[in-house]
């Protein structure tokens, strides 16, 4: 199994997807982090923090909603979002890109994929 | 400057802690003597609410008759046999991580506060997107049964199993006393039993379902409360929505309408105490929430990364429409219990029950006593649910890590394991009715804080740390979880929850109710330290050995598979 795994970090297409793959899932870590960090920070500040004082005014003349619950609201949708794009591309074509590697690996040292 | 905001409520996970104030001791003699007893006023046995129960017990009986058959070997008792789907692990994971107080005590935090509750929908939910771009798949490519088999590829097996495993149990014994004691309360309240009958029903059916159902038992039991408590709050929400003509802007004006404080409650409002506590609170529930062992479990009993991805998929997506469901029942609960004379009590006016009723209040408000008896269904559900999936993290770590791998140096048969699976279930069960009789009264909201305090300082760094960080080395892990550990829980012992509320002194010696931020600082930076310290030929075979755990946990290539019968 080491010699597999020694041939497969060899492999500058394995390096490629691991580039690829990680930039997606660190921009959209960063996105969540900032999200979740700017929500405990408004709410912790407000309404003293200029990037908190519109949470508490309605979203519209006369609306019960404010944009607090409003950006609560549309959070939450944009991590679902966020996940289903995510497991679009990671089951799709970085999947497809890892099996490829994967194989041509196996058979170099003789295995059957 | 800021004006530091004092702390009002103790922001709980488990909201529906705050039913359990004062302090009270429970007496053996009265507590055995109680348990046999029926309620002396039967007129509080609510017939509906106890039919539902039972037909969910007999069907988690049956589950757990028919999983038995299944359960050959130690893989199938701790993972299913890795034959679990994405979309049925998807919602296992849901149930687990949906424990009551998502449900009652979001609904609570509403209900009571307004706007600053939804911070306990929306943060939390965070850890599940983190969850699946960092950690999911390489999870899933180097682990078998427990947390501790990711950590010890690459490191002395020995000492990380046993930090691993006494975390576990710190975690997995914190969590469980929370639960139980919520489930006492709750129950008499919802089916007029009593506190010690209680905890003795629920305590017989978890080691029934994880002793002879292990894994696979567990799963489905899960799978059902998940559908349970996902329909339940769907009908709740449509029953609300439909009152508006489904205007959600409608609901929120009848809110305000009815709420003492008014356009308050739409508005952030301090419930959050200073800076420090907020983000250090924010810290735990994310990296606490993104590193639980009993639902890390759930990544093993999948086949495999493809798979493990998809029940992520599915998982965050309910749990996320779940949430969005909360922000309609705790304004609904405003709307509909708040000046409803039926709901309150005649002497103080006060919800019957405390906050945490709001969405039981609610749904019989909504559906009377036909929905009142399905949400107390689920709700006893639910909790059963999740303290079977932390007996079985919890007894996976006493045989699997301690017994088999550490004890028996690995030379344990795969049947003396299983027995030694069975014992630890055993003992789990009877030690959470025992806890749950202790800790009867007491105000344990501060428990919840323990577990992801630890998960957080011990289980996220280690995790995260030992897949992306080459230089890590086992005397870094050892120092730095210990050292994380043993802080975090001294600092919560001094804090202003313990030291000053519970123990009575003036002054707390640690200044914050969340030590997590600080913790973490230890922890991490203790591994890092110790780690570039570390020059010892183990540490540079440890560095060596990373490049080939980074191509197995990228690519599943050498990971375990699904058993096949």
């Amino acid at each position: 199994m080491q010699q597999v795994y020694r041939l497969i970090f060899k492999d500058p297409r394995f390096h490629d997807l691991q580039r690829r793959r990680g930039r997606l899932s660190w921009t959209l870590a960063g996105i969540v982090i900032a999200n979740d960090t700017w929500y405990v920070l408004a709410t912790a500040f407000y309404p003293e923090a200029a990037f908190a004082r519109f949470w508490g005014l309605p979203v519209s003349e006369g609306a019960a909603i404010t944009w607090g619950i409003a950006i609560g609201l549309a959070q939450t949708v944009l991590f679902i979002l966020l996940v289903l794009y995510y497991i679009y591309r990671a089951n799709g074509e970085f999947e497809t890109l890892k099996e490829v590697v994967v194989a041509d690996a196996l058979r170099a040292v003789g295995t059957q994929p | 400057m800021t004006p530091v905001r004092r702390l009002r409520l103790p922001p709980l996970v488990g909201g529906l802690l705050t039913l359990c104030a004062g302090v009270a001791h429970a007496d053996i003699g009265t507590a055995i003597h109680n348990m046999f007893s029926l309620p002396a006023d039967m007129s509080h046995l609510k017939p509906t609410a106890v039919v539902m129960f039972s037909i969910f017990v007999l069907i988690s009986l049956l589950i757990t008759w028919w999983a038995a058959q299944r359960t050959k070997s130690t893989a199938d008792f701790f993972t299913a046999g890795g034959n679990i789907g994405g979309f049925q692990n998807g919602l296992a994971i849901t149930g687990d991580w949906c424990s009551s107080a998502a449900l009652m005590g979001i609904a609570a935090l509403l209900y009571s506060y307004g706007f600053d509750g939804l911070i306990y929908s929306v943060v939390p939910f965070g850890a599940w997107p983190l969850m699946m771009f960092l950690l999911a798949e390489r999870l899933r490519n180097l682990g078998k049964y427990t947390v501790a088999d990711i950590v010890s590829l690459r490191f002395a097996r020995v000492p990380i199993r046993t930090l691993i495993a006494s975390a576990s149990l710190a975690f997995v014994v914190g969590y469980l006393i929370v639960q139980m004691v919520g489930a006492g309360t709750l129950i008499s309240n919802l089916f007029g039993l009593n506190y010690e009958m209680a905890q003795v029903i629920i305590g017989g059916l978890i080691v029934v379902y994880v002793a002879f159902g292990g894994m696979i038992a567990t799963t489905y039991v899960q799978i059902v409360k998940a559908v349970l408590l996902l329909s339940g709050a769907t009908f709740i929400v449509v029953a609300v929505l439909l009152r508006f003509g489904f205007s959600l802007d409608g609901l929120y004006q009848a809110a305000v309408e009815n709420h003492p404080t008014e356009e308050a409650i739409m508005q952030p409002g301090g419930l959050l105490p200073d800076p420090v506590n907020a983000i250090s609170c924010g810290l735990m529930l994310l990296l606490g929430g993104a590193a639980m062992p009993h639902v890390l479990m759930r990544f093993f009993t999948v086949p495999n990364a493809k798979e493990a991805r998809l029940s992520v998929a599915w998982a965050a997506s309910l749990i996320g429409y779940f949430y969005l469901l909360t922000f309609v029942i705790g304004y609904g609960a405003i709307a509909f219990v708040m000046k409803n004379p039926e709901f309150l009590d005649a002497k103080t006016g006060l919800i019957r029950g405390g906050a945490n009723m709001a969405a039981i209040h609610l749904a019989s408000a909504m559906g009377g006593d036909l929905l009142l008896g399905f949400i107390s269904a689920v709700a006893f559900a639910t909790i059963v649910a999740v303290v079977a999936g932390l007996t079985i993290a919890g007894a996976s770590a006493i045989s699997h890590d301690l017994y088999a791998n550490i004890f028996r140096h690995g030379k344990a048969t795969d049947a003396e394991v299983m027995r030694m699976s069975r014992i630890a279930a055993l003992s789990l069960g009877v030690l959470g009715m025992v806890l749950g009789i202790a800790f009867k009264d007491q105000n344990i909201a501060y428990l919840i804080v323990l577990p992801f305090t630890i998960s957080s300082t011990v289980f996220f760094p280690v995790l995260f740390l030992s897949m992306y960080w080459r230089r890590l080395t086992t005397t870094g892990v050892v120092a730095g979880g210990w050292l994380g550990m043993a802080s975090g829980v001294l600092m919560l012992v001094l804090g202003p929850t313990i030291w000053k509320d519970i123990l009575g002194h003036a002054e707390p010696l640690f200044p914050y109710k969340y030590p997590a931020l600080f913790s973490i600082a230890i922890s991490v930076g203790t591994m890092f330290i110790v780690s570039l310290l570390d020059k010892s030929d183990r540490a540079k075979q440890e560095i060596a050995a990373f490049e080939d755990q980074y191509v197995r946990s990228q690519t599943g290539l050498g990971a375990e598979g699904a058993v096949q019968h």
